[in-house]
């Protein structure tokens, strides 16, 4: 039996940008429009195969609102990777996501996997950020980078799939457990600081 | 005619003695004056004799009845002297008393009597077996002595033999039993009655017997016979006394008068007879009258007046005498003078004489002119004074007729005078008399019709009492049938619900089951879940278990994508469904009666007790809109200046709310809709709220609370001073500001109450590193919306806009304690997670979360709320001010460092700390 490795991910971004319908394609292989704003956050789990592992997402989905901020620490505390999602269609939502890095940056784990979505990419005619931005902004931080359409259902697969392959392999000397473990550390720690 | 009877029968009765004074009677029998005295007398002597003894049946029973004939095309009454003959126990009758010969006889031995009143007055019946006699009586008194006296005779005959003192006895007693004994009407029974003459006035013809015609020649010629005697007789003024000494057997006398009148005075005839003429002529009828007077004291003054006639005719002999007399000597004194003329020698004497007879004549002849002169004047003078007499007399006619018109005026205007004065009353009497019958006629019929309605009243009464236990029984049914219904459909829904919750297990168990098996159990869960749908298109009415959407628009089961949540909402709402319908009798109903009860609203521990027990739909808008207006001093155009601002000036808020207002409640169908009415109420209200806190101006979460308000109160101003009022007064400042910070306060000092409350599950979380917060937040926030299913959260919202913060914290506590030992069962942090996800959403008793909320966890002083929330929020702004500084230092040295070695400088930092 393959071992499941849980990884914590949380879903940043500026607000209305698609995270939970993001979050909701990839668990539930659903879409709703007016799917209703986070308040806080929301969490939910998939698991998928990665290699010879079962990787189980536990998703941590954020409340967009500017305020909403401070409470983020919270949920990327620990996290073994975080989504940063954008519009393609609204430049201030770009602008975000390079706050959101930002604070990673300064706050968050070390050696969170970032990953950069810009989501609504069915919407490419009213596009406000122009993919080589995103990309070039993306290889600056390294991060990955994908254009995702919720709605279409676009690279979210894709999208969580290259997380998995970000997420370093195991290291042969310790078990299953030890990403986890030491994931829990960083948690306890940060807590403290943040919260 | 019975009435007559019975009231005859009482006057029978009421006179305790008949002996006495009779009045009645003496009035009734219509006797003269003169007859009165004997009757009274001869009346004691019988009324002695009716007492029961033997001298009352030696009385003779006999009188005159009126008979039926029974023969002739005419029925016609007769006249009939009845007598009973005591040995042979016969009632003989005869046409008339003075008979000797009956014309028939009954045999009352065998006869029976009847009286049947509808007959007549008086009238009665002997039936015989070989023939009925109807008899009458003159009166109903009579005829019930004869009745009875026919009756006692009877009795008497039959057993007489035996012992008459003893039969006499059981006869009086037996009338006694009855009847009692009516006084003898004397004027009509009795020997006596036969000297009178028989009652009816029916011409002797009428009266003869043409049955027995012998029989009635035989007695007409004794009668005429008989009269003869009896008239000389009575004539015979020595004979009366004797006549008077045997009154009682007129038979005998009789009998003995027809011998001694062709006996021993024939000779004396002439002589009696011709003094009888004369005597007849002066006293006409006396023999008659004497013959039947018995008193003296009647004789005496019969005699004196006999006396006086007498003594005047003698006067009258006296003066014709003296007349006589006077022509006796004028005759003398002629025979002297013509003595003397026949004596005269002489002729000159002769001539002397005649001439002197000639001067008497002329004499005579001029004083007989002057008399016819004097006679012819006086005659003149006569008429004349007969006409003068007849001209008065018209005269006085005249006056007397004047008079009578006057009289006959004043007679008129007197009874006007009188009828005005009197004219109601007399108009009453003389209705009154008028209709007097009538109105007892219809007094009668309005009786019958008062017995009728009686009766159908009291049938319509015990109809009515019937008709009302069978529809309280009825009734009774209905509600037990009810309840029962209800208990059904509650177990109906957790058939259901248990169903879906083993569905579930298998569901989850599916990868690990035979193809063909999940296979099943995915097309279960399907069906399962399109049983709602098909219900409502099949049914079509309430009985469906769970409706689509709740009063206030909610979606019962919301819209989950995922199976596994469908199924648990199901669950939960078909849980919800079946407590709902639990609790409907017991605990809804009364509550609802004292919310009908309550009046005008005022704060008061029992209206905080009832809010606590959630509000009914129909009374909640009134009691909300009067919580926000107690705390809220309405400026009346506020409102409007604010909506005028937000249409002027954009504000910074607008893209934010724009964007989360189709995002609002999207499981309530007012909200769903992207035309729904609400949503530009809602904007408004967001729009106008971020100018009037423009500290807030829009936190993602107002959304939510303003929809709910707008859900309830329907108004938008309402609900935009609902806002305002959780936000301003309910919560504490800054609570949707910038930072959130009270927020994040009210989520550590949460977790003391949790550690404090319920230290078990406390400790379980920090066992799997479980921070609550990442929960409850949004409960915070939102005051549940979203969390809760409307019927919980709504009653939640209703304590909570009456009291305050506390009843989060409160319902916080509760929905952990609530599935408490459900989450102590989970042993892995991710199913921890998982579970606490939605669990808010298993929460099926409404009122057990509210038991636990107000009364499980007191107590809760406020106090220690305050000095959390107090300490919290001191040592937040610390670590917040702290984190900054760490910032500024980390920014400073970064500049200083170069970006190389950042990462390295985060990791110490963070380990440091």
């Amino acid at each position: 039996m393959m071992a499941i490795r849980e990884l914590k991910v949380c879903l940043l971004g500026d607000t209305g940008v698609g995270k939970s319908s993001i979050v909701c394609r990839f668990v539930q292989d659903h879409f709703d429009h007016n799917i209703s704003p986070t308040i806080g956050a929301s969490f939910m789990t998939k698991t998928v195969p990665c290699g010879n592992e079962l990787h189980k997402f536990l998703i941590w989905d954020t409340a967009g609102q500017e305020r909403f901020h401070s409470l983020a620490p919270m949920y990327y505390r620990g996290s073994a990777a975080a989504v940063i999602v954008y519009d393609i269609t609204k430049q201030d939502s770009f602008h975000t996501l390079k706050k959101w890095v930002k604070e990673l940056k300064e706050h968050g784990p070390e050696n969170i996997v970032m990953a950069i979505a810009g989501n609504k990419c069915d919407l490419s005619d009213i596009r406000e950020v122009p993919m080589k931005d995103a990309k070039e902004y993306a290889e600056s931080i390294g991060a990955i980078v994908v254009e995702t359409s919720a709605k279409n259902a676009v690279n979210i697969e894709e999208l969580f799939q290259g997380i998995s392959r970000q997420i370093p392999p195991l290291d042969p000397h310790e078990n299953g457990n030890n990403g986890a473990i030491k994931l829990g550390k960083q948690t306890s720690q940060t807590g403290r600081r943040c919260c | 005619m019975k009435k007559g009877l019975k009231s005859g029968v009482c006057s029978l009765t009421t006179p305790g003695n008949l002996v006495e004074s009779n009045p009645n009677s003496n009035s009734n029998n219509g006797a003269s004056a003169k007859e009165k005295d004997v009757i009274s007398s001869s009346g004691e002597l019988e009324n002695v004799q009716l007492k029961p003894s033997r001298d009352a049946s030696r009385k003779k029973l006999c009188g005159y009845l009126n008979k039926l004939g029974i023969k002739g095309p005419i029925k016609t009454w007769k006249s009939r002297w009845f007598f009973y003959d005591e040995n042979k126990c016969n009632l003989l009758y005869y046409r008339t008393a003075q008979d000797i010969n009956p014309l028939g006889s009954i045999d009352l031995s065998s006869a029976s009597f009847d009286c049947k009143v509808e007959n007549g007055e008086g009238v009665f019946e002997i039936r015989t077996p070989s023939r009925v006699f109807t008899l009458k009586a003159i009166s109903n008194q009579a005829m019930m002595y004869w009745l009875q006296q026919l009756q006692m005779r009877r009795w008497e005959f039959l057993h007489s033999p035996v012992d008459q003192g003893r039969a006499q006895a059981g006869c009086g007693v037996d009338n006694e039993d009855f009847l009692p004994l009516v006084k003898t009407p004397t004027e009509a029974v009795g020997l006596k009655a036969a000297s009178l003459p028989a009652p009816q006035t029916s011409t002797a013809l009428q009266n003869i017997s043409l049955k027995h015609p012998w029989t009635e020649i035989q007695n007409t010629v004794h009668n005429i016979c008989g009269s003869k005697q009896l008239w000389g007789n009575n004539g015979n003024v020595f004979t009366f006394s004797e006549f008077q000494e045997h009154p009682e057997n007129p038979d005998e006398e009789q009998e003995a008068e027809v011998e001694a009148g062709c006996g021993g005075r024939m000779d004396s005839r002439l002589n009696w007879v011709r003094k009888a003429r004369w005597m007849n002529s002066g006293f006409p009828g006396l023999p008659e009258e004497l013959s039947r007077e018995r008193n003296p004291m009647d004789k005496v003054s019969v005699l004196q007046q006999q006396i006086l006639t007498l003594t005047e005719e003698v006067k009258s002999q006296k003066e014709l005498v003296k007349l006589l007399h006077k022509a006796l000597e004028a005759a003398q004194q002629e025979k002297r003078v013509s003595s003397m003329y026949l004596t005269a020698a002489e002729d000159k004497d002769r001539l002397e004489l005649v001439r002197h007879k000639v001067r008497q004549i002329a004499d005579l002849s001029s004083r007989l002119e002057a008399l016819e002169q004097e006679k012819k004047e006086l005659e003149q003078i006569l008429t004349l004074r007969d006409s003068h007499i007849q001209e008065l007399k018209e005269h006085v006619q005249l006056l007397m007729e004047k008079n009578h018109a006057k009289q006959e005026v004043i007679m008129a205007l007197t009874e006007q005078m009188a009828r005005e004065q009197s004219d109601p009353l007399q108009e009453a009497n003389t209705i009154t008399v008028e209709t007097l019958y009538k109105q007892q006629e219809e007094i009668e019929h309005l009786k019958d019709d008062i017995e009728a309605y009686k009766t159908q009243n009291q049938f319509l009464n015990s109809e009515i009492h019937q008709v009302t236990r069978l529809w309280t029984n009825v009734a009774e049914n209905e509600k037990a049938l009810l309840m029962k219904c209800a208990c059904l459909q509650a177990q109906s829904c957790q058939m259901e619900s248990k169903y879906l919750t083993v569905l579930r297990k298998l569901q989850e168990a599916v990868p690990g089951l035979p193809s063909s098996h999940a296979e099943l159990v995915r097309n279960l869960i399907q069906e399962a879940l399109q049983w709602d749908v098909k219900e409502k298109a099949e049914e079509g009415f309430n009985l469906n278990p769970v409706s689509e959407y709740d009063e206030y628009g909610f979606m019962t089961v919301p819209e989950y994508e995922v199976e596994d949540w469908k199924l648990l909402a199901k669950i939960q709402a078909l849980e919800i469904k079946s407590n709902n319908l639990r609790s409907q009798e017991v605990v809804e109903k009364p509550l609802r009666d004292r919310w009908n009860s309550i009046g005008e609203l005022s704060p008061s521990v029992e209206l905080k007790s009832l809010i606590r027990s959630g509000i009914p739909v129909e009374h909640r808008q009134r009691v909300w809109r009067w919580i926000v207006s107690r705390h809220c001093s309405h400026q009346p155009d506020h409102y409007q200046r604010l909506l005028q601002q937000s249409k002027s000036t954009e504000h910074p808020a607008c893209r934010q709310i724009e964007l989360d207002l189709p995002r609002t409640l999207t499981n309530n169908k007012h909200f769903s809709s992207p035309t729904s009415q609400l949503i530009p109420k809602l904007r408004r209200v967001l729009l106008a709220f971020s100018w009037h806190n423009p500290a807030i101006g829009y936190c993602q979460g107002l959304n939510r609370l303003a929809a709910i308000a707008l859900l309830v109160l329907e108004d938008e101003e309402s609900a935009f001073w609902c806002l305002v009022h959780i936000v301003e007064n309910l919560m504490p400042a800054d609570y949707y500001s910038d930072t959130l910070i009270t927020s994040q306060v009210d989520q550590r000092v949460f977790r003391d109450f949790l550690s404090e409350k319920l230290p078990r599950l406390m400790a379980h979380f920090e066992h799997y590193r479980i921070d609550v917060s990442l929960i409850t937040f949004n409960w915070f926030l939102v005051v549940f919306v979203d969390s809760l299913v409307s019927d919980i959260l709504l009653r939640v919202w209703d304590a909570f806009l009456y009291e305050g913060t506390k009843v989060i914290f409160r319902y916080a506590l509760a929905i952990f304690k609530y599935n408490e030992e459900e989450i102590l069962r989970i042993h892995d942090s991710v199913e921890i997670y998982q579970y606490l996800r939605f669990f808010t959403r298993m929460i099926m008793d409404g009122r057990k979360l509210m038991s636990i909320a107000f009364n499980d966890l007191n107590p809760f002083p406020m106090k220690l709320l305050k000095n959390r929330r107090s300490m919290h929020r001191e040592e937040l702004e610390a670590e917040l001010c702290e984190l900054e500084q760490i910032k500024a230092a980390y920014v400073k040295e970064r500049a200083e460092q170069g970006p190389q070695n950042l990462k390295e400088a985060v990791s110490e930092e963070e380990e440091e700390i």
